[in-house]
């Protein structure tokens, strides 16, 4: 069975095309049904920044054929300029690597472990995914749950609207219970509504001066739009306010939020700015109960997260690196034909090894003739001794019996000591540098 | 025996500081773990000892010594609670430092204590001692996490996003703490400022001494923070300044009382 990963994101595709293969729920079923005819499995992960789909098949070309149809079916001959593909190892790296959040626009976001999750579970209910992906998709939610839990990924602010909310997470225990005020409808203002909207707030206010942007928003995120009249009434009520109008001049000075004091009996408001020029007034953040930043603000706190940002998604890559390893190495022991395989690896190299020192020792008279001939001897050796183990391996396949005995081969040839080995040097080897496992191990 | 069991559990609280001293610079889930474990063991140590000593003394610890010792094992038994309830294990870098700080005078100053006078003996006074030192110690746990706003909101103001910026809890959060256990501490004070009165009160008489104007200064500040929590609308720094404040009242209050003990005992003649 071979692993293939191919479809396109946001590093490779803009959204007019992917958004063309945003499929529903029920138009995914039906398109895994098509591809994943036995022994295809077939995962189809669908987000707002990728879509991507991982075929597990005997044969990895023409599942792979089969899969580039389907998408050009549905994003058209453009949508296949925006492909890339990942084969064997580099695919359940690159799976990993998406679940884990580091493949991600916003990286170490969150939502994304939970869409492969959904995915996979729909795919399950599909029947599409079975053995092979159900394991490799198991090992892979594992190690998303490492990444998150020993390295501080998730805990590094990304993007503007994202710092927003973990600056007010500073202030606020959690924006569950708090009312949220956005002002401005813009790109800027969706982004924060969306953050906010993620990190629980529970009653989420927009408003803008064009009232339609905002009903349009909040439809959209499941906030609730108000005209821009009422804004000092929403403002008395917010806990949290994040503000992107275009106005040239301060919507809130010192004066007019101040005047909302008394009523707000010392209730801290949090407000964030993310509008040039500002939307707040710097004398704001002089009220006792107001904690004001603005853009300047956000960039130093992203800025000074980026380092540590640095150093985590490298932490992240290295686990990555050992839990895609971990992976191959049991999937090795699992299966009797890469048992198979590295036998016959073991004894080539061991002929050829053989052959090169009778080579060497037998000094510059030979021909070339003769050359070839004990090289030839060296390769039927290997052929003749593997023959029979092979064909009876084969015969029995890689279920019960096939299992057993491919054990039994591994054991007394002492190749798992061997190929665990191997991963491990090749893991510690390349750790470093993740990416470069991506390219460097192929099945 | 008692003594090396508390002995052996101040050990087990100073690795668990350092544990939490770490988890401050390195978040990491097995340092706040370690810190948990240590402390937990520390308490079942501290317990059993506390236990052994104060049952053959119905109830009351005697002299300073013991008085410091309880204190640290409450305070750290509130802490750990909160811990387990809260899972913020930050908190402990700032209680656990604090709690050996209060046990290692307990421990130096061991074998110095004296009998109780039989005649200030009373049945109220278990409870009255007990309640006493439970207050202290919420109002010292509350005083920590008063600390820890104040530091956390240096850092929210002057937006300074370092460590601490980083790994301490949200205000809100350690706002919250700081009324509950501002709360609780308030009641136990009140009911310990209540017996004690009647139980001065029946024995030698009302006396304006440091120690009873310490309590009572301090009951006045605490009743102050309460009402401008819930009439006022009062949080944050200001609160916090003055936890801190009517904490340190009631450290006089029960750094006095022992010499208060010394004292009623010569006003009522007993050698």
């Amino acid at each position: 069975m071979e692993l293939v990963c191919i479809g396109l994101s946001h590093r490779t595709a803009p959204v007019v095309v992917r958004e063309r293969l945003a499929l529903s729920e029920s138009r995914q079923v039906e398109v895994l049904q098509r591809l994943a005819q036995s022994p295809v499995e077939v995962l189809w992960v669908s987000t707002c920044n990728r879509v991507e789909v991982y075929l597990s098949a005997p044969d990895g070309m023409l599942a792979r054929e089969r899969a580039v149809s389907e998408l050009r079916a549905l994003g058209g001959d453009e949508a296949l300029d925006h492909l890339y593909e990942h084969r064997g190892e580099a695919a359940l790296i690159h799976l990993f690597r998406v679940a884990s959040s580091l493949d991600s626009m916003v990286l170490g976001e969150a939502q994304i472990l939970g869409q492969v999750k959904d995915s996979f579970e729909r795919g399950q209910g599909a029947g599409a995914v079975r053995g092979e992906l159900t394991r490799a998709c198991a090992a892979a939610f594992g190690c998303a749950k490492r990444v998150r839990t020993e390295t501080a990924i998730g805990r590094a602010a990304t993007s503007m609207a994202s710092a927003a909310v973990q600056l007010a997470s500073k202030v606020f225990d959690g924006l569950k219970g708090k009312t949220v005020l956005v002002v401005g409808a813009g790109e800027m203002g969706e982004l924060a509504a969306r953050h906010l909207q993620q990190a629980g707030a529970t009653k989420l206010f927009i408003t803008n001066r064009t009232l339609a942007r905002a009903e349009a928003l909040a439809t959209e995120v499941g906030g609730v739009a108000r005209p821009f009249e009422e804004l000092f009434s929403l403002l008395g009520a917010a806990d949290v306010v994040v503000c992107s109008t275009a106005s040239p001049v301060p919507l809130f000075t010192r004066e007019n939020v101040g005047a909302l004091g008394k009523g707000r009996k010392g209730r801290p408001l949090f407000m964030v700015d993310l509008a040039v020029p500002r939307d707040i007034d710097p004398g704001v953040g002089t009220l006792d109960w107001v904690h004001a930043y603005d853009v300047d603000d956000i960039q130093k706190f992203v800025a000074d997260n980026a380092a540590a940002r640095a150093e985590e998604a490298h932490k992240a890559g290295v686990l990555v690196a050992q839990e895609v390893a971990r992976f191959v190495k049991e999937r090795a022991l699992r299966e009797g034909m890469p048992v198979l395989a590295r036998l016959r690896q073991r004894a080539e190299a061991i002929a050829r090894s053989e052959v090169e020192r009778t080579l060497t020792s037998l000094g510059d008279g030979l021909t070339d003739k003769q050359r070839k001939s004990i090289e030839a001897m060296g390769r039927a050796i290997v052929n003749k001794l593997l023959h029979e183990p092979t064909s009876r391996l084969r015969a029995v396949g890689p279920e019960g019996e096939g299992n057993r005995l491919a054990g039994a081969a591994a054991e007394l040839f002492g190749l798992l000591e061997a190929e665990m080995e191997a991963a491990d040097a090749e893991a510690s080897a390349l750790a470093p540098v993740p990416q470069q496992v991506a390219t460097g191990a192929k099945r | 025996m008692s003594h090396t069991l508390v002995s052996l559990a101040c050990h087990a609280y100073g690795i668990a500081a350092v544990a939490y001293l770490a988890y401050l610079v390195r978040q990491s889930d097995a340092l706040a773990m370690a810190g948990r474990v240590l402390v937990g063991g520390g308490l079942v140590l501290h317990g059993v000892a506390l236990f052994e000593l104060l049952g053959a003394q119905s109830g009351r610890p005697v002299g300073m010594a013991q008085g410091f010792s309880t204190l640290a094992f409450l305070l750290l038994a509130i802490f750990l609670a909160l811990d387990v309830r809260y899972r913020r294990p930050v908190i402990g870098a700032f209680l656990t430092p604090l709690a050996v700080t209060v046990l290692i005078p307990g421990l130096l100053m061991h074998g110095g204590q004296s009998p109780l006078p039989p005649g200030v003996r009373q049945p109220l006074l278990p409870l009255h001692i007990t309640l006493a030192l439970l207050g202290l110690a919420a109002f010292a746990v509350a005083a920590g996490v008063g600390v820890m706003y104040l530091l956390m909101e240096r850092q929210v103001r002057a937006k300074r996003f370092g460590l601490l910026f980083s790994r301490l809890p949200s205000l809100e959060f350690l706002d919250t703490l700081n009324r509950r256990l501002v709360v609780w501490g308030f009641i136990a004070l009140s009911i310990t400022l209540a017996t004690g009165a009647f139980f001065v009160a029946s024995t030698i008489g009302w006396q304006w001494d440091g120690k009873s104007i310490a309590t009572v200064v301090a009951w006045a500040v605490f009743a102050a923070i309460v009402n401008a929590r819930i009439f006022a609308g009062w949080r944050g720094r200001r609160v916090a300044l003055l936890t801190m404040a009517g904490f340190c009242l009631v450290l006089v209050s029960f750094l006095t009382s022992y010499d208060v003990t010394a004292s009623t005992a010569a006003a009522m003649r007993i050698p």
